[in-house]
């Protein structure tokens, strides 16, 4: 209780307190050029996209609404390279082993950080990587049936889970360090919950586990189980977020329910090497932060819940976003007793 | 369901732009499938940014047939050259092969066309007619205790195979689960035998480990035949097997479309397990085990039908649950995304139309591997005539590549060259190669699902065993391992009071 309270004073996440409810409808471009100059001819051939996860996931469908996105806006070809196992570091891997001339550029998700804040001779996504832009932000959420009979909200929720002494389940994405597994532990240490984490590494097992009631909760963002919500099936219970955003007013916030902790946001971003020409560097960030903007990828974040709250960072917010990230996970992690190099 | 169907079917055919899609759908299934390493996913992949200029009904429509008849074009190479062209045909090479070698390539060959559109074309029904039901039962009552308890079962069923004992066929299958364990463990992520390297920590590919396995260890062994001038060309035949032929297995059929599809409903699991489930069922049946993994024209029987009962299957809770069954009804939640829909419960209602589209054209998908199947079987038949050292040298490059295009790893590469040679040494020692993919690929999907059911449980084995299905599966692998152990040492017995 004590750490969490020192982090949630002492941490702050880059755009929290001052993120946006811009939503689909009042989106503002915030990158005012509409074209700029290729620098010395560059890119006069195709960029390679390294994604260190699959194509059917969170971050394939991201890599390819951005990389269109992009190609529309430049008509400059982006040839995907998916590169998935290890929690992402094949990939990451496999980008800082690439050419750093700014024709390779990396997609990457919050995961880039919390493995360097475990161990700091891992590349520093904030450092190592200059982030073209960060495109996706989003919380957290408790979700459970919605005919679930036993608790319909959060304090029933968890008055229930603690008469069940441990026996009570969620299902996330529990490895070790991740995002999932540090939310849980302010959760259930702001709370005085004790509940069993089964971790489920890809999403349709997952949601079938609530479905058909092998497990009690979910820990999940909203974008990830939309058509859940959408269907009436799934049902939110605790916002992991400081505010109510206006898509789910209805739900509590954990700040609301006396959990004193700053949120780990799930962030998804594109990278390209610190030592690429720094020319180079300008024109893929003017790029990529203005195919943010372009219809296409307004469609696709918004139907991924991804306009709920500001998804957007430039350069410097999401080198912001990052370090906040890693300091906290470090902090947590060695408040957990785990190894921190 | 038939005003729905004939529905479906007038839209399908009576729009030009939607049959020459469907025609495109069947033929590029069929030609990925059967090209060793580049599967119907890598076609999936490739023709996904275009279906967003499809109407939805044609692009879900389209991946949904390239689905069908993609699971049946891996079994022409893994039959002729033991080369399965996916990890669900890994099976039919088992027996499928060693037919060739026989000569009895033409009834392997039309032996998996014809039970991959009758195990295919049965799904599809079944899927049309209990969809919304079947998707929920199967998400209530089977967890990871029971698909856990699902691989374990088939793990004893089918770890006979091959093995010139049932200690050598046990000692392959723990030498593939032992493979299976390298790299992140699937719960808790941390690393395990990477020595430190990152690719490792991926774990090893099934598709490396499964060319090196079969493909490089084959041609290493037939070229060692051609060295000491042992080696005999296969010969071609292209003699389908006869009606009565196959009416034998008609059982066998039945019971590999009732394990496919129950594989098949399952989230996550697909058409690689029903494939294995199917296999081992049909060794467990038989009442000639010895005879499998030796050209037993019933391996590639079971095997075939019951990898294409999965497909309509996994569209299940694809459809019903927005639950994707495997890799490639993964990406057709993609598929869906790009025309602002979601697979699920709200389709039904939103979309029927598109529904009986779709079930339409997997239904006339699977017909049409019979007849487009058999016209082209006489054709790739024809393969066989390639001299070795044309053939060997193109398969090499074709599994090196295969091996190469999944993750772009180097690595695997290297691992389907390492497999190849173990392979080579293992086959030579009376090792069970189909033993050893077996335990990569189960023990991949039956470890993660063992530590989330112990997670489940509290890790109390009391509570784990009182799931009814959970318990029956563990309770007859069991007895199944007994019975095999039991028979080995009465045989063991037996011959050692002959000797004396």
């Amino acid at each position: 209780m004590k750490l969490v309270k020192t982090i949630a004073t002492g941490v702050l996440l880059a755009g929290m307190s001052t993120a946006s409810f811009a939503g689909g409808h009042g989106f503002k471009c915030k990158v005012s050029e509409d074209s700029m100059a290729k620098p010395g001819g560059f890119p006069d051939r195709a960029l390679t996209m390294i994604v260190p996860y699959g194509p059917a996931g969170g971050s394939g469908q991201v890599a390819s609404a951005m990389a269109k996105a992009v190609t529309e806006l430049t008509s400059v070809d982006i040839n995907r390279d998916h590169k998935p196992g290890g929690s992402g570091t094949v990939g990451m891997t496999a980008y800082m082993a690439s050419p750093a001339d700014g024709y390779n550029v990396l997609e990457h998700i919050d995961d880039a950080s919390s493995a360097h804040a475990l161990d700091s001779s891992k590349p520093n996504p904030g450092k190592d990587l200059i982030p073209l832009v960060i495109s996706q932000v989003t919380f957290s959420q408790i979700y459970i049936r919605s005919n679930e009979t036993r608790y319909n909200d959060w304090k029933s929720f968890v008055a229930w889970v603690k008469k069940q002494g441990g026996k009570a389940t969620i299902a996330n994405v529990s490895k070790e360090g991740s995002m999932e597994r540090v939310s849980m532990k302010f959760i259930t240490d702001a709370t005085g919950m004790k509940i069993q984490q089964i971790s489920f590494d890809k999403g349709a097992p997952r949601y079938g586990a609530l479905m058909g009631g092998q497990v009690d909760a979910l820990f999940e963002q909203p974008g990830d189980v939309k058509k859940f919500l959408d269907s009436g099936d799934f049902k939110p219970i605790l916002t992991i977020f400081n505010e109510r955003p206006k898509a789910f007013a209805d739900v509590p916030t954990h700040v609301e329910m006396g959990m004193k902790f700053t949120p780990l946001l799930r962030f998804r971003g594109f990278y390209v090497n610190a030592k690429a020409p720094a020319d180079r560097v300008k024109w893929l960030q003017w790029a990529f932060q203005r195919g943010y903007c372009q219809d296409s990828y307004q469609k696709f974040n918004d139907s991924k819940f991804m306009s709920v709250i500001d998804s957007y960072r430039d350069t410097d917010g999401a080198k912001t976003l990052i370090n906040g990230a890693i300091k906290q996970y470090r902090e947590v992690y060695k408040s957990m007793g785990m190894a921190v190099k | 369901m038939i005003e729905n169907f004939l529905a479906g079917s007038s839209a399908l055919f009576g729009d030009p732009i939607t049959i020459l899609i469907f025609v495109f759908g069947v033929i590029g299934g069929m030609l990925f499938g059967a090209i060793p390493g580049v599967s119907m996913l890598t076609l999936a992949a490739i023709l996904l940014p275009f279906s967003a200029g499809l109407e939805p009904a044609q692009g879900v429509m389209l991946f949904a047939v390239i689905y069908c008849t993609g699971t049946y074009g891996g079994a022409i190479t893994a039959i002729l050259f033991n080369i399965p062209g996916a990890p669900e045909n890994a099976p039919t090479a088992f027996d499928g092969y060693p037919m060739t070698k026989q000569g009895r390539a033409g009834k392997a060959v039309g032996a998996a066309v014809l039970c991959s559109a009758i195990g295919g074309t049965a799904s599809a029904l079944l899927m049309m007619a209990a969809t919304e039901p079947l998707a929920k039962w199967a998400i209530r009552n089977i967890g990871p205790p029971e698909i856990f308890a699902l691989v374990f079962f088939g793990l004893a069923v089918a770890s006979s195979v091959g093995g010139n004992t049932i200690w050598k066929g046990w000692m392959s299958v723990l030498l593939g689960l032992l493979v299976a364990t390298i790299g992140q463990d699937p719960v808790g992520g941390i690393n395990r035998y990477n020595f430190g390297m990152t690719d490792l920590a991926a774990g090893i590919a099934f598709v490396p480990a499964i060319l090196g396995f079969f493909a490089v260890s084959e041609i290493f062994i037939q070229a060692e035949k051609r060295a000491f001038g042992k080696y005999n060309a296969p010969k071609l035949d292209v003699n389908f097997p006869t009606f009565l032929e196959l009416w034998r297995y008609k059982i066998a059929v039945i019971r590999s479309i009732l394990v496919g599809f129950f594989c098949g409903i399952l989230p996550g699991i697909g058409a690689t397990l029903a494939a294995f489930m199917g296999y081992g069922e049909a060794v467990r049946w038989s009442k000639n085990k010895e005879a499998f993994g030796k050209g037993n024209l019933e391996g590639v029987i079971s095997s075939e039908t019951a990898n294409n009962a999965a497909t309509g299957a996994a569209m299940i809770p694809l459809l019903a649950l927005g639950l994707p069954g495997g890799a490639l009804t993964a990406i057709m939640v993609a598929v869906f995304q790009f025309h602002d829909m979601e697979p699920g419960p709200l389709v039904f209602y939103n979309s029927p139309e598109l529904i009986w589209v779709v079930f339409a054209a997997m239904f006339y998908a699977n017909v049409s591997i019979l007849f487009i199947g058999l016209i082209e079987t006489k054709t790739i038949l024809q393969l066989l005539r390639i001299p070795f050292h044309f053939l060997a040298p193109m398969i090499l490059m074709l599994a090196s590549i295969g091996s190469y295009i999944g993750r772009g790893l180097v690595l695997d590469v290297i691992v389907m060259f390492l497999a190849g040679m173990i392979g080579f040494l293992l086959r030579r020692s009376g090792y069970s190669i189909p033993g050893i993919v077996l335990g990569i690929i189960l023990g991949k999907i039956g470890e993660q699902n063992f530590a989330q059911g112990m997670q489940m449980v509290h890790y109390d084995l009391v509570a784990y065993l009182s799931r009814p299905i959970c318990a029956l599966l563990i309770l007859a692998g069991a007895i199944t391992l007994g019975t095999g152990v039991y028979r080995a040492l009465a045989s063991n017995r037996t011959g050692a009071n002959q000797n004396q």
